[in-house]
């Protein structure tokens, strides 16, 4: 479904990413793993389409495209959905006025109909609850003043809504106490199908215990140094990243800090 | 050597002494020693300052005397067939339809055909055409024309009062609280380039709450030259909320002269959106009066091509414990140019003053330009004031936040300026202007979208 191969991209001139290979079939869930400043963050942005990530060779397909060839916005029409590890405050846009105009822009592009305002009201109050989202929250500027777990929490009902085919999370765990950790990852498992792939970058072995990864891989300095299954994950979590040659050991040893 | 103003007159600067002498014994009022008293020395103080230029510290960035060349002639009211489609196409359905008690003047006559005069006089609300009124002025209007907060170093205003032919004059009645806006819509005519002087007088006596939206429209007019001058005078405990809305033809010259005073315990609320005209001046002079009051001086600007947007503001805190606010936000593109000056004097012995000012812009082009230049001069002590000014293009992260949840970039951009200007927009208390501004700035990126 995504083929990421021999990807090189440089960030303000410097390399960053070094010749990444991976392959995520549909279905499937992929963990991305990897110590701070490995490039797993600007592996995301790549996918997204973020501007001044200037890809020097390798190439991207998604569902036999040319990922890179698309705008931001035809990557979404065409399926793919970032949850950013920072999410944007934008003081001035209401919520709800940012989700509708989401959803209805990503239906246009896919030749779907724009939902009328109460079907729209009515989808957003039932995804929210879910992700136990107050609907009052979603009156408010978006993301303006809401703590780091709503923002997470706000990625995911984003993601909920737009219903992507391929769901790159990035770090959405960070700042998630532990109720929330369970909610968010209730909400990912609720989008896990057949025909719908994700990548869940994370340093913390407890969000795994939620969404059970089909594949783990390790980045290290912009390239995949290893991949293997779940257990990958949990053996890292004794032995840290000192056999990718990084003289941190990332944060996977201090999982009881939200 | 500089040369005194009066020895050298450039083309223009005579053009309206000629003005003055064609048209003086037409003008209303001619034969009234009260407003012809006025205009001979509103002329007189013309004729000495002559017209602002770029030396002038308050025109620093608008050079009226490089910018006017020609001066066109005097428009006189000749009756211009109007119907409510017009009204719409010349303010935009969103701002014609206001809820409101209207008063259309065309080409500076209060047309009682498209007015509802008699409706303000069931609700507290004396209305009186200035032309009319001019030729005999009841004397509540001579109580106030030409004074509140009035000024004789300024040559546009001057120039106003020497010629002013139209407007209207509104007197609420103590205690009146108007359950919707009075609406003045000015509309210019059809012809020939031409220039229209109009003023409008609102007095709101203590204790009385009202808001007055002036829209500015254009029927087709080319090279409209307009000076209005609108004097508000707010009692004692009494409110306004004052709304402009300038939508005029692209090649039009809009010369807007506030003048306003506050009683004690009063409230001003006041709120610009411009959209339209070449060369915009809006100036406003406000002053406290009595203690205890607060005003609230925000607009917005959304300017592109060539247009120039000039916001000049003087508020003056004559005396203690009373709190100013200004806002104002612009989203230039093109060769857009928008100058902000702010100027906050309080007075000695104005203490607890609170005075707050901000000004930001939104570039959307290299070329366009913002200049901001606030200003504070106190002298009292026990005072908080501050100012601040932003000037920026649009946030490339947002922008990318935006595309990646679907939204086309061209949205997304029109998403972030909406936004940008809507922070202004929440200054105004009217739900049917905020959204009537909110229709004409999305009908602004529209064109852009394009
Ligand atoms: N705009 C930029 N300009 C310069 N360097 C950048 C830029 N963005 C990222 N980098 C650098 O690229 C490297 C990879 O960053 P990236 O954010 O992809 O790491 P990461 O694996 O996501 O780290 P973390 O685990 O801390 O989130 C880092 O060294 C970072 O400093
Ligand atoms: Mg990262």
């Amino acid at each position: 479904m995504l083929e990421i191969k021999n990807l090189h991209v440089n960030v303000d001139g410097r390399e960053i990413l070094k010749g990444l290979d991976l392959t995520l079939p549909a279905g499937e869930v992929h963990a991305i793993m990897g110590p701070n400043g490995s490039g797993k963050s600007t592996l995301a942005y790549v996918l997204a389409g973020k501007q001044d990530y200037e890809v020097t060779a390798g190439s991207v397909t998604w569902k036999g495209e040319d990922l890179l060839a698309m705008a931001p916005s035809e990557r979404a029409a065409a399926g793919v959905f970032l949850a950013f590890q920072y999410p944007m405050e934008i003081p001035g846009v209401a919520t709800m006025t940012f989700l509708r105009t989401a959803v209805n822009a990503v239906r246009k592009a896919r030749g779907e109909p724009e939902l009328s305002t109460p079907d729209f009201l009515r989808l957003v109050r039932e995804k929210a609850k879910l992700l136990k989202i107050d609907p009052e929250m979603l009156k408010r500027p978006l993301n303006v003043g809401f703590s780091g777990g709503e923002k997470k929490r706000n990625e995911i009902l984003q993601m909920a809504l737009l219903e992507p085919a391929l769901c790159v999370l990035d770090e959405t765990d960070s700042g998630l106490d532990i109720d929330a950790v369970r909610i968010v990852a209730e909400g990912v498992n609720a989008l896990r199908s057949p025909d719908r792939a994700m990548l869940v970058i994370t340093h913390y072995q407890r969000l795994l215990d939620y969404i059970v990864p089909d594949r783990v891989h390790v980045l290290s300095d912009g390239r995949v140094a290893r991949s293997g299954g779940a257990e990958l994950a949990l053996e890292l979590e004794e032995s840290g990243y000192a056999e990718f040659g990084e003289a941190t050991r990332g944060e996977a040893k201090s999982g009881a800090a939200a | 050597m500089e040369l005194p103003a009066q020895q050298f007159r450039t083309k223009a600067e005579q053009a309206y002494l000629d003005m003055f002498e064609g048209a003086r014994k037409a003008l209303p009022g001619a034969r009234d020693p009260f407003v012809s008293g006025l205009r001979s020395k509103a002329i007189e103080t013309y004729a000495r300052l002559g017209l602002p230029h770029r030396r002038i510290e308050a025109w620093k960035y608008t050079d009226l005397r490089a910018r006017l060349t020609d001066v066109h002639p005097l428009l006189s009211a000749v009756g211009v067939p109007v119907g409510e489609a017009d009204l719409a196409q010349a303010l935009a359905a969103a701002v014609a339809g206001l809820p409101s008690y209207r008063l259309v003047m065309v080409e500076g006559d209060l047309r009682a055909d498209l007015s509802d005069i008699s409706g303000l006089k069931a609700a507290g609300v004396e209305v009186v055409s200035l032309a009319q009124a001019l030729e005999k002025p009841p004397s509540w209007l001579k109580a106030v024309l030409g004074k509140v907060n009035p000024r004789d170093d300024d040559p546009v205003l001057a120039l106003n009062t020497a010629l002013m032919t139209g407007g209207a004059a509104l007197r609420v009645r103590e205690g009146v609280t108007l359950d919707k806006p009075i609406h003045l819509v000015q509309l210019d005519g059809t012809g020939e380039p031409a220039s229209t002087v109009t003023r409008n007088v609102v007095v709101a006596q203590p204790g009385s709450s009202i808001t007055v939206a002036e829209s500015f429209g254009s029927l087709g007019i080319r090279g409209l030259q307009r000076n209005a001058v609108t004097e508000l005078l707010v009692g004692d405990k009494a409110a306004i909320r004052h709304v402009k809305i300038e939508r005029e033809g692209d090649d039009a010259l809009h010369l807007s002269t506030w003048l306003v005073e506050l009683g004690a315990d009063a409230r001003y609320d006041a709120f610009q959106f411009s959209i339209g005209a070449a060369v915009i001046r809006n100036q406003v002079y406000a002053r406290f009066a009595g203690e205890g009051s607060a005003l609230d001086i925000s607009g917005a600007f959304l300017m592109r091509g060539r247009q120039h947007c000039d916001t000049t503001l003087l508020v003056e805190h004559a005396v203690p414990r009373c709190t100013s606010r200004e806002l104002f936000k612009g989203v230039l593109d093109g060769e857009a140019r928008g100058v902000f000056q702010g100027k906050i004097i309080v007075s000695p012995g104005a203490q607890k003053t609170d005075g707050k000012q901000m000004a930001g812009a939104l570039l959307l082009s290299e070329t366009a330009e913002f200049d901001s230049k606030p200003e504070l001069e106190i002298f009292a002590d026990d005072v908080v004031c501050g100012h601040g000014s932003t000037s920026g293009q649009i946030d490339e992260d947002l922008l990318f936040y935006l595309e990646a949840r679907g939204i086309p970039e061209a949205q997304a951009r029109a998403l972030l300026i909406q936004a940008f200007v809507g922070e202004a927009f929440e200054r105004v208390e009217d739900e049917g202007l905020r959204n009537a501004f909110a229709a004409a700035s999305a009908e602004w990126l529209s064109v852009r979208l394009d």
